[in-house]
């Protein structure tokens, strides 16, 4: 169909358009140039080429900040995901204790990302924190659960999973509450049993919602920030450096622009892709 | 390139430092960089400054943590809006004295008749500081000293450690029922102080960085032992000052019963404690050895020239006998002149405060850093993390220093 006033979603477009621009597309290519820069802001720029990808690379940090984000966002997108849909399918019901359960846990994505770690921070701390009160009364072992390398980044993505997974919850009972009941009812009568019902009549008609939410949880995963800031700032032993504490180290702490620029693109670039490919794998399943 | 990096950078710039001076004073920007109580103790110092004469005045504007200070104040230089007066940790004063922002106070009036305490000036600070044009002057000032709960050592009969193996000792007599008995930050100046310690320098007179040679080692197996095998030292999650603050926060609440921490804290944690808190100078192994830590001010090249006068009167107002020891006095920072030293001493102070005294008798076994421009660079980049991984990722304690020091010699 032809607008009959061809420039109509132009002007619609515009003030989006200028928006991204200025606040996206200038940055990133002025990212760009700069990774190619030795820079600390104080003496001028000097032009090393492809030095910072190159030093990045040797020192280990740049397959350390990868290694580390990749972990948390698979942990991130498949436990925010698995829960969202956990508590969706549990809750979709109209009852006022439903209601109730349903704004308490969406109530923990609205309330901000410092105010969640300063919370959990106290939840897991080694001595006196309640996670670990827990532990000891059930007679389990404990950690120093922000202060173990083995753990801390766990620990970190299990905050980000709670703080998000309302925001999935949230849409898989949209997505859950567009199912005609009628597809229910005629599997119901073709004797399929509860987890039959999920297989093939929930499930299937969710994906395009799975989708969504995979690619929303994944690109939140990946900017993770705040917790990583007010929880570990990055320790212990660089075990929580993900990527995108990692470009404010490089640029805040090192003093290294150029660095942090170059951090910036190749996050950019791996965070095109990775969504690019989630969206291309969740259509091919859904075409066949 | 640089125009257009530098309009952007000037409106961030301008935006941070909006002032609310009145009208016909000479006014100059304060960027500082610390919150709570020594904050509060600046601006009411500011405050009694801007009041106290009719010609200045100076605009206090808080920046954040040190290392975020540092950064805006990077970005203000190459917006070329740089406030006349701030201060920065002492590692990197050789770095912004390389890139030549920092303005030479050598001849301002009195710069150099400041009756400053050596070891906290420029002069004692650095190696060499001395026969350098004078560019920094102190400010907030410490050493790591040690805090103990009075209640707990008084239960215990325990007295405050002097040596490694009473350290270990003491620390182990606490470790018990969700209890650590002693906690300490795995941040780079903590283990300075042990490589002192145990006989060496992290750093050599003519620059090169040895990490200690096998004081180092023997430092860094000290924390290991502590942590891995006694399991009687809390090393806080986090990293640079909110482990600091978590330490603080710890022993507080009575969850550690020994910390080492900067003479920073003294007056917040006298104040906030639940018992009564017990100042000590760090343990001795080969000998006693503390590094010195803290701020020192500095004034910006590349500020307005009208701002410069008011920057450096301000200056020597808090160098000033009264302001140097309010300041000192109300923080737990050393005085930095010995005119103030001589009047607390005199009015007898320190018998009253005694916790107070031991950073400044530590003075004493104060080791100078090198006027290494890199310094701060090795420290965070290279040796910090394999301090973390020997520490808290079981990694090999000579490994982790000889590659540092491999880094750190390529790095030159």
């Amino acid at each position: 169909m032809r607008p009959s006033r061809r420039f109509d979603p132009l002007w619609m477009l515009g003030p989006t358009l200028v928006l991204l621009v200025v606040f996206f597309f200038v940055p990133l290519l002025q990212a760009a140039k700069s990774s190619l820069y030795e820079w600390d802001l104080l003496t001028p720029p000097r032009y090393v080429g492809l030095d910072n990808y190159r030093a990045l690379i040797d020192s280990g940090e740049l397959g350390h900040a990868l290694s580390t984000t990749l972990i948390m966002s698979a942990v991130v997108v498949v436990g925010s995901m698995a829960l969202g849909l956990g508590l969706a399918l549990a809750l979709n019901r109209p009852t006022r204790f439903a209601g109730f359960v349903r704004s308490a846990v969406f109530s923990a994505y609205v309330v901000s990302w410092v105010s969640v770690a300063l919370l959990w921070l106290w939840v897991l701390d080694a001595d006196a924190g309640a996670l670990t009160a827990l532990c000891r009364a059930l007679h389990l072992p404990t950690t120093h659960w922000l202060g173990n390398p083995k753990s801390a980044l766990y620990a970190l993505s299990g905050v980000t999973i709670w703080k998000i997974a309302g925001y999935s919850m949230v849409l898989f009972l949209a997505g859950l509450q567009d199912i005609p009941r009628s597809l229910y009812e005629a599997a119901s009568l073709d004797g399929a049993g509860a987890w039959q019902r999920f297989v093939n009549v929930t499930w299937p008609l969710l994906r395009p919602t799975a989708a969504f939410v995979g690619t929303t949880s994944l690109i939140i995963s990946f900017q993770v920030f705040d917790v990583v800031r007010v929880m570990t700032q990055g320790g212990p032993v660089r075990s929580t450096s993900v990527f995108v504490y990692a470009i404010y180290e490089q640029v805040f702490l090192n003093l290294r622009v150029g660095r942090a620029s170059a951090l910036v693109v190749v996050f950019f670039v791996l965070l095109l892709g990775l969504t690019a490919l989630q969206l291309w794998a969740w259509r091919k399943k859904g075409a066949a | 390139m640089s125009f257009s990096r530098r309009a952007f950078l000037a409106l961030a710039a301008t935006g941070c430092a909006a002032s609310t001076a009145p009208p016909g004073r000479k006014t100059a920007p304060l960027w500082f960089t610390y919150g709570g109580k020594n904050r509060q103790v600046l601006e009411g110092l500011v405050k009694t400054f801007n009041l106290s004469q009719g010609e200045h005045w100076i605009t206090p504007i808080y920046q954040g943590d040190y290392f975020e200070g540092l950064a805006k104040l990077r970005t203000a230089i190459a917006a070329r809006r740089a406030p006349a007066l701030s201060h920065v940790v002492g590692e990197v004063v050789p770095y912004l004295a390389q890139a030549d922002v920092l303005e030479p106070l050598d001849d301002y009036p009195g710069a150099r008749q400041l009756d400053i305490v050596p070891a906290l000036g420029q002069a004692g600070s650095w190696i060499g500081g001395a026969e350098r044009r004078l560019v920094a002057l102190p400010f907030n000032r410490s050493t790591p000293i040690a805090y103990l709960n009075g209640k707990l050592f008084a239960e215990k009969n325990l007295a405050a450690p002097k040596t490694w193996d009473e350290l270990r000792a003491v620390a182990r007599a606490f470790t018990h029922d969700g209890r650590h008995g002693f906690g300490c930050p795995i941040d780079w100046w903590f283990w300075a102080a042990l490589v002192g310690q145990a006989g060496g320098d992290v750093v050599e007179p003519d620059g090169r960085v040895s990490l200690g040679g096998e004081a180092g080692e023997r430092a860094l197996d000290f924390w290991k032992t502590l942590v891995l095998d006694d399991k009687s030292m809390k090393p806080p999650p986090g990293r640079d000052y909110n482990a600091w603050e978590q330490t603080n926060q710890d022993f507080l609440g009575a969850r550690v019963a020994m910390i080492w921490t900067s003479t920073a804290f003294l007056k917040y944690l006298e104040e906030n404690a639940p018992f009564p808190v017990v100042a000590a100078p760090l343990p001795a192994e080969r000998r006693r050895a503390v590094p010195t830590g803290g701020t020192h001010w500095i004034m910006l090249r590349a500020a307005p020239a009208e701002q410069k006068p008011t920057a450096w009167a301000f200056l020597r107002f808090m160098h000033e006998t009264a302001n140097a020891i309010t300041w000192a006095t109300r923080t737990g920072y050393m005085p930095v002149t010995r005119a103030a030293i001589a009047q607390l001493e005199a009015e007898g102070y320190y018998q009253k405060h005694p916790n107070d005294r031991v950073a400044l008798d530590q003075l004493g076994v104060a080791r100078p850093w090198p006027w290494s421009p890199d310094l701060f660079r090795v420290q965070r980049e290279i040796v910090q993390p394999r301090l973390e991984g020997a520490v808290l990722g079981g990694k090999g304690t000579r490994q982790s220093l000889d590659e540092a020091r491999a880094l750190a010699t390529r790095w030159r």
